[in-house]
This record gives structure tokens, C-alpha cells and sequence, in this order.
């Protein structure tokens, strides 16, 4: 275990609080796989991983939010547990989500004292004066001069940001964990942040801190450490690190089987283009296309606009500028029209957006193409049949049974549900976002095999994916985004997954 | 922004209609319908208002956190069915309050725990409830009318303080009580986040559910006090007497401008709601119009302020 050697720790050289062999599993996936970590007074420690390399869990583990399955925590060298958010607090970790954990309705000073409202003079009642002028202190500790009474819905993302870090900071936290506190906000919020993150380091708060910036990464941190597919692969100084060493560590060498390309098809006609694209979902100024017979990757971090820029082409978020054409014809409408053209979205979210989940494999595979089973007006059952037979044989669904509700599959099998009903519906152009998001690598190669046939038969396919192999591996070329532009194409000679990130981030 | 004393009613929308709805109800009743403004009809209209006053209060935090109560009416008759029995028996009216309060709490209770902490749809749960509170009561009664206990209730529910009758005072100080729990309470405080943001207040190290389960309690509790007024009022107790006051109480709140989503709730609103249904329902009592057709013509009123709010707020978001 490291040691700390900052001089700011005060004579006291043991960690405030230590992770051991913390390891966390979700069915199917191993969320955290034996990380110990230590947390030092006075120290900022800067977090780095790919996305689902285990961050987020980290940070729910430690808030109590999540049970560790095994491991222990050591606070000043006792073992204790964290159980729920309330052990966590008491031990004085506060921590600031990605997620905004503000009330909409209540206003500023209400939001950062939630649960912690001073209380008046008269029993059962809150002291709002004294709520007001504290949230006041420290949005001004923050530079900042916020009315308090505005409501935290009012706020645009980087006000609710600074409203969540004040309310992390308002609670004396002795350990603050911040996951991208910067995500959302201005350089100059940034820097008014630093300073005060620096000033907590000062008066000894622990700093554990989330990033993928790796200018601030170096800029703040007095250690780094590195996680990969839930293992603590690196933990160093970072007076010592790299950028490229700390590139090279979180994406490391996969040990899992990759999938590998049967052959490259000659691409056809252009199937989709963007042109200039914005929307009000963040997308501003994308132009990328896909042939028919290509594999497109677009890559990029969690919210770098991926996902919008996706449904916008399918026409479920409005176009504010720009312009998509789909086989030549230009995009002007609703998801139908846009399925009409043949186009088929395999959402990100494949249990809310892809299934009906209580409904049958049979139902929703012939969800997306029902016109077809009503050639006279009513059910042809045998019609429905014969096709739904045929998909479960082509795409292996497993159990081969048409009338199981889709909900008990695996999330393998879902996802080729998902695939099938716009194969049935006759698509000559998919969007893939995320398609093998929680699913097992034997899954995430069936599914990749079936991505490769559709191009083989001349379908165009757009992949969205935040695993950088994925794309190396499986497309033709690629797009990558950052902050709601495309920041760089990659030819197929320059896909590599160093390329990719460096444009990413 | 300006800060005005009065934060606690700041709202990030544009006032609702139900404030223009309720002048123009007042101004209209009062040019278009005789003997409208007279002093008898007024304490009449405050008369009828308070009932709903206490029905609407709790319904507005049960609305605020995501909820519904569809049990209020039917429990409203049971808790004044067997606060009418007490009394029958002999019983004072504070032992007799208290047993219809009892009864108010248990069923609080159960909807409560059925909806916070087994996670059931509120509509589904208070439909329930709703089923054995006006069975209880038609089981309790036999389905016939409870008096004859005597003329304190009724006396009571005649007297007035400092010349406002009882029933409209007790109902402003459930107001008023709603008030100071919603706007300077931790339960308040949290009422508003349970619609809002239920995690945050989780990750706040709050039990959620049990605020949650003390909403329903709180409905639970005022609707067995609110038996005393329709109890004096009639100075009898009938097992379907309240029958259909929780779709007024319903739409007053809705009416008020509270939303069924992310906790954004308006209490003055509800309030206005309140006047405005029965100001409505007495204009039109005047005017001879029959209470089905006042049902219809508060249903209209409700639709007609929500498409109203709804343009009002897609307007304000296409423009921003």
C-alpha cells in the first residue's frame, strides 16, 4: 500500500480511510474486483478509468449507496462498516454525483441544507434566515452570489452544478468525492472550483476526484490512480506520472476475446447523411455519413451528444438546424416516416426504449412490422408465425420459445429481439447505440457477427459504442465526439483506440 | 430576481389561471347572480367552502409527492358515522373526536404504508381503501342515517367567533396548520422532495418513507376532523354523506396549479381552487341549475384550466 508523503497530511502519515479488497458483482458483471485504495488528509486523488471501468460503483460503495459483497474499509486503521448513505455521513464523506441529486421545487438554500435544515427557535420549525445567509457564505466561499431563493429547477446545468458542489461543501465534509464535478461547467466556474478545492486540500479535507480531463488531472492531483474493467491496475504520484503512461494503463491489453471482421465490403451508395446538425438536446454542428455495406463507428465519452445525435436522425428529438438525409430523401418528421424509410434505432436503453418487456419474444419481434400480418385486414397467424419461426432460428434466440415473455431472456437475447423486429421490418439501415451494454462476451460476439451480416447485405450501419475496442475492432472507420461535436474521423489505418481516445477527451 | 418576504409562495412558473379564474368566478357570480352578495349566502358559501377547505389541504401534499386520495370522501362518511355513534352512545364530543381521528389515522396509516414502503400505485391502494371505508360505513349504519345524539354538535357547528361561524375557523387554522408544515417544517421540506427527488433525499441520509407514510397520515388525520363539521352541518351522520368530495377536493388542488409531477405544489393556489368550486357550486345552486349538472360544469372548469396552464407552459418553454 502507498504511503503518504505529502507534508500536508500534518504528522500524521496514516491514511484517513482505506479500501480493502472491495469487490462488488451485479448479475452477470463484476462491477469491483478487489480495489483497495487509500484516502489521504490533504491529498487530491485523482480517479481515472474508461467508461465502466468501475468509477461510479467505487463511489457508490463508498457512499454506502451499494454493499460491497467483500472487503473492508479502515477508517484511521479501525475496520467500520458503510452500510447506508447516513454511515457514510458520519464518517464525514460527502460526495458530489454526476447525477443532480437537487429538488426542483425548492430553492437554493433548501437544496444544499436538505436534511440538514438549521432548526429555528420554535420547536419543529426551520430558521430560514439563517438557512439563507449560510447557503450564502458558501456560494460566496465558491465566488459566487446565487439568490438562495430561487427554485433549483430555474437553474441551467452548470448553476445546478455549483449548487450540488456547494452542497457537498456546506457539510464540512472530511472526505469529499467529486465524480466530474467540471463535466457541466465554464472554464472560469472551473477555476473558481480549483481554487477552492486547493484550499480544502489546505485545511486537510481528503479529496478523492473523478475526471477525464487529464489537463485538470495533472493540474490538481497529488495522486492518481487508475481503474480498469473494476481492478485498480495503477496508483501513483502523480509528480511521476504521464499522460501517455495513464492513456496506456486504462486502456491496458484486453484479455478478452476480440472480435475480428470476417472481410470489408465494398461500400455502396451513401444510406445517411448529416449535414450541419444541431439540436437542442446539445448537438451543435455534426456532419458525418454512412454507405450502405459500412460498419460507422461513432465513439466519445458519456454525454458527449452520441446518443442525441441518434435520435435525431430517427427523427424522435426535432431538428433545429442542419439537415439528415436517409436514402436521399430528407428527414422531415416522426420516428414512423423515418422507419417507413428503413431505418432501425437499437436504443441504448433496450429494457425502457427496445422491448416491451411483459410481452412476448413472438409480439415483439413483429411489433415493428405488423402492416405486413394484415395483408386483408386482419391477423394472418400463420404469416406471423412462419416469420417469427425464422427470426428465432436465424438469430439464435435462446430459449427457442416465441411465446416466453421477453422480460426472463437474457440480456444477450433481448438484444437480438431488439435486432430482429427491425430485420423483420425490412431495414436497410441501423443505428446501434451501446448494443452490447450488459451482456456477456459470448453475447457481444453473436451480436457483433449479426452487425457484420447486415452490412454484408448491404444494410448501412451507424455503431455507437463507448468501448473504444468495439470500434477498432468492428468498424470501417469511425467518428468521434466531444462536447456535441464530431472532434475527428478516423480512417479504418488510423483506428486505434489511442487515436480515439485522445479525440475524445 | 427580486427577494420578497414571501419566498416561501415563489414559483418558477407563471401564476396559473386559477388565480384570473377565481376573481372573474367572484366578479361574475356577484353582477350576474341575485342575492349572490348577500350576508346570509356569503356565510353560506364559507360554510360550504370549509369541508372542502379541510378535505383539499392534505390532498395538495398527497398530489405534491407523486400520491392521490380517492379514499377522502368515503372515509370522510365512516369517521363522521362513527363519531355520530360514539356520540349516540353517549360519549362527549372530544372522546367522540377522537375516535373518528383514530379512525382517520388507521386508514392513513394503511395508505401510507401500502404506498411508501410496499411501493404500490397510490390510485390502486386509496381505490381499496376507498371500497372499505364506505362499506364499513353501510355495514355500521345498515344503511340508514345516524341521529338523535342531541343539539351540542350542531350548536357548536351554529356558533360563531368574533362573528366568523366556527366551521370557517376551523378550517382557516387546517389552512394555516398546512401552512407552517409545508413551508417552515423538515415534514414540509421533504413533501417536496419526495415528488421532486425522492434519491436526493435518500442520499441525504433521510428515511424518505417515513415522511412519505406521515402524508397520508396527516390526510388520514384531518379528514377524521373535518367529520365534526359534516356531522354538525346535518347533525346527523349518513354512510354515504361525503360520497364524491374527494373529486372536488381533487380538482381544487388541481385547479390551484399543483402538479402531479415533480413535487410542485402551490398551497395558495389550492385555497383559490377551493373558493372557486364553491363560489361555482353555490352560483349555480342559485341560479337553480341541479348538483349533477355541477358536477359536469366543475369537471369542464378543470379540463379548461389545465389545457390553459398546458399552452401557458409550452408557450413560456418554445420561447425560452
Amino acid at each position: 500500500m502507498a504511503t503518504n508523503e505529502n507534508p500536508k497530511g500534518g504528522g500524521d502519515p496514516g491514511p484517513l480511510l482505506e479500501l480493502r479488497g472491495i469487490t462488488k458483482r451485479f448479475p452477470g458483471v463484476v462491477a469491483l474486483d478487489d480495489v483497495s485504495l487509500s484516502i489521504h488528509r490533504g491529498e487530491i486523488h485523482m480517479l481515472l478509468g474508461e467508461n465502466g471501468a468501475g468509477k461510479s460503483s467505487l463511489i457508490k460503495v463508498l457512499y454506502g449507496a451499494y454493499r460491497a459483497d467483500a472487503g473492508e474499509f479502515r477508517h484511521q486503521g479501525k475496520v467500520i462498516r458503510i452500510d447506508s448513505p447516513a454511515d457514510a455521513k458520519a464518517l464525514g464523506i460527502a460526495v458530489i454525483f454526476q447525477e443532480f441529486s437537487l429538488v426542483p421545487f425548492l430553492n437554493i438554500a433548501q437544496n444544499i441544507y436538505l436534511g440538514r435544515e438549521p432548526r429555528g427557535r420554535l420547536p419543529g420549525l426551520i430558521d430560514h434566515a439563517r438557512m439563507h445567509a449560510d447557503a450564502r457564505a458558501v456560494l460566496q466561499s465558491l465566488g459566487l452570489s446565487y439568490d438562495t431563493h430561487a427554485l433549483a429547477g430555474d437553474l441551467g446545468v452548470a448553476q445546478q452544478q455549483m449548487v450540488e458542489i456547494a452542497k457537498a461543501l456546506s457539510q464540512n465534509a472530511r472526505i469529499l468525492v467529486m465524480d466530474e464535478p467540471t463535466a457541466a461547467i465554464s472554464d472560469r466556474e472551473s477555476e473558481a472550483l480549483f481554487t477552492v478545492i486547493r484550499q480544502l486540500r489546505e485545511k486537510g479535507v481528503a479529496i478523492v476526484y473523478i475526471s477525464h480531463r487529464m489537463k485538470e488531472v495533472f493540474e490538481l492531483g497529488d495522486r492518481i490512480t487508475v481503474l480498469r474493467d473494476g481492478r485498480c491496475v495503477t496508483s501513483m504520484e502523480a509528480a511521476q506520472a504521464t499522460p501517455e503512461q495513464m492513456i496506456r494503463s486504462m486502456i491496458g491489453r484486453q484479455v478478452n476475446a476480440l472480435f475480428q471482421r470476417k472481410g470489408r465490403f465494398t461500400p455502396g451508395d451513401v444510406a445517411l447523411e448529416v449535414s450541419g446538425l444541431h439540436t437542442s438536446t446539445g448537438v451543435s454542428g455534426v456532419d458525418l455519413h454512412v454507405r450502405a455495406g459500412e460498419i460507422v463507428g461513432l465513439s466519445g465519452l458519456v454525454g458527449a451528444g452520441r446518443t442525441e445525435v441518434a435520435r435525431a436522425v430517427f427523427g424522435a428529438d426535432p431538428i433545429a438546424s442542419g439537415k439528415v438525409t436517409i436514402f436521399g430523401h430528407e428527414v422531415k418528421g416522426e420516428p414512423d416516416s423515418v422507419v417507413a424509410l428503413g431505418v432501425g434505432l437499437i436504443p441504448e436503453n433496450r429494457k425502457a426504449e427496445g422491448l416491451a418487456l411483459g410481452r412476448s419474444v413472438q409480439d415483439n419481434l413483429l411489433i415493428s412490422s405488423l402492416w405486413k400480418l394484415f395483408p386483408k385486414g386482419w391477423y394472418n397467424a400463420r404469416e406471423a408465425m412462419r416469420r417469427v419461426g425464422a427470426l428465432v432460428e436465424k438469430l439464435r434466440i435462446s430459449p427457442p420459445d416465441p411465446l416466453r415473455p421477453a422480460r426472463v431472456l437474457s440480456g444477450g437475447n433481448q438484444q437480438k429481439i431488439v435486432i430482429g423486429k427491425w430485420l423483420n421490418a425490412g431495414c436497410r439501415l441501423f443505428i446501434f447505440d451501446e448494443p452490447t451494454r450488459g451482456i456477456d462476451v459470448g453475447a457481444k460476439m453473436e451480436v457483433f457477427s449479426l452487425i457484420e451480416g447486415l452490412a454484408e447485405q448491404g444494410a448501412g450501419i451507424l455503431l455507437i459504442s463507448s468501448e473504444l475496442q468495439e470500434i477498432v475492432h468492428a468498424c470501417d472507420r469511425a467518428y468521434v465526439m466531444r462536447g456535441g461535436r464530431i472532434s475527428g474521423e478516423l480512417a479504418h489505418d488510423e483506428l486505434s483506440e489511442q487515436n480515439i481516445l485522445r479525440l475524445a477527451i | 430576481m427580486n427577494t420578497t418576504t414571501l419566498t416561501v409562495y415563489r414559483r418558477s412558473r407563471p401564476l396559473p389561471s386559477v388565480v384570473a379564474i377565481c376573481v372573474a368566478m367572484i366578479v361574475g357570480a356577484a353582477l350576474l347572480v341575485k342575492g349572490f352578495l348577500s350576508g346570509g349566502n356569503l356565510v353560506n358559501i364559507g360554510l360550504q367552502a370549509s369541508i372542502l377547505m379541510m378535505l383539499a389541504m392534505p390532498m395538495t401534499l398527497v398530489i405534491m409527492s407523486e400520491g392521490l386520495d380517492l379514499s377522502a370522501g368515503a372515509l370522510l362518511s365512516l369517521c363522521s358515522v362513527i363519531l355520530a355513534q360514539a356520540l349516540l352512545s353517549g360519549l362527549s364530543i372530544p372522546l367522540a373526536l377522537c375516535l373518528s381521528l383514530l379512525t382517520g389515522l388507521i386508514f392513513g396509516l394503511a395508505n401510507g404504508v401500502l404506498v411508501a414502503n410496499l411501493g404500490l400505485p397510490p390510485f390502486v391502494v386509496t381505490l381499496g381503501t376507498f371500497g372499505v371505508a364506505q362499506g364499513a360505513a353501510l355495514v355500521l349504519t345498515d344503511g340508514n342515517a345516524v341521529a338523535g345524539f342531541g343539539p351540542e354538535l350542531a350548536r357548536l357547528y351554529g356558533a360563531s367567533l368574533l362573528g366568523i361561524p366556527v366551521p370557517v375557523v376551523l378550517a382557516l387554522l387546517v389552512w394555516l396548520a398546512t401552512h407552517v408544515l409545508l413551508y417552515h417544517t423538515r415534514f414540509g421540506t421533504y413533501v417536496f422532495a419526495i415528488g421532486g427527488n425522492r434519491d436526493a433525499l435518500t442520499l441525504a441520509g433521510i428515511r424518505s418513507r417515513f415522511y412519505h407514510v406521515g402524508i397520508y397520515v396527516f390526510a388520514g388525520l384531518v379528514v377524521g376532523f373535518a367529520a365534526l363539521l359534516l356531522t354538525g352541518r346535518m347533525n346527523s351522520a349518513h354512510p354515504t354523506g361525503a360520497i364524491g368530495m374527494e373529486f372536488d377536493a381533487i380538482a381544487a388542488v388541481v385547479l390551484g396549479g399543483t402538479s402531479f409531477e415533480k413535487g410542485d405544489g402551490w398551497l395558495l393556489g389550492t385555497v383559490m381552487g377551493v373558493l372557486t368550486i364553491s363560489i361555482l357550486r353555490n352560483a349555480l345552486n342559485l341560479l337553480g341549475v341541479e348538483s349533477s349538472l355541477q358536477m359536469v360544469s366543475i369537471g369542464l372548469l378543470v379540463l379548461a384550466v389545465i389545457l390553459i396552464d398546458s399552452w401557458n407552459k409550452a408557450r413560456k418553454e418554445s420561447s425560452t
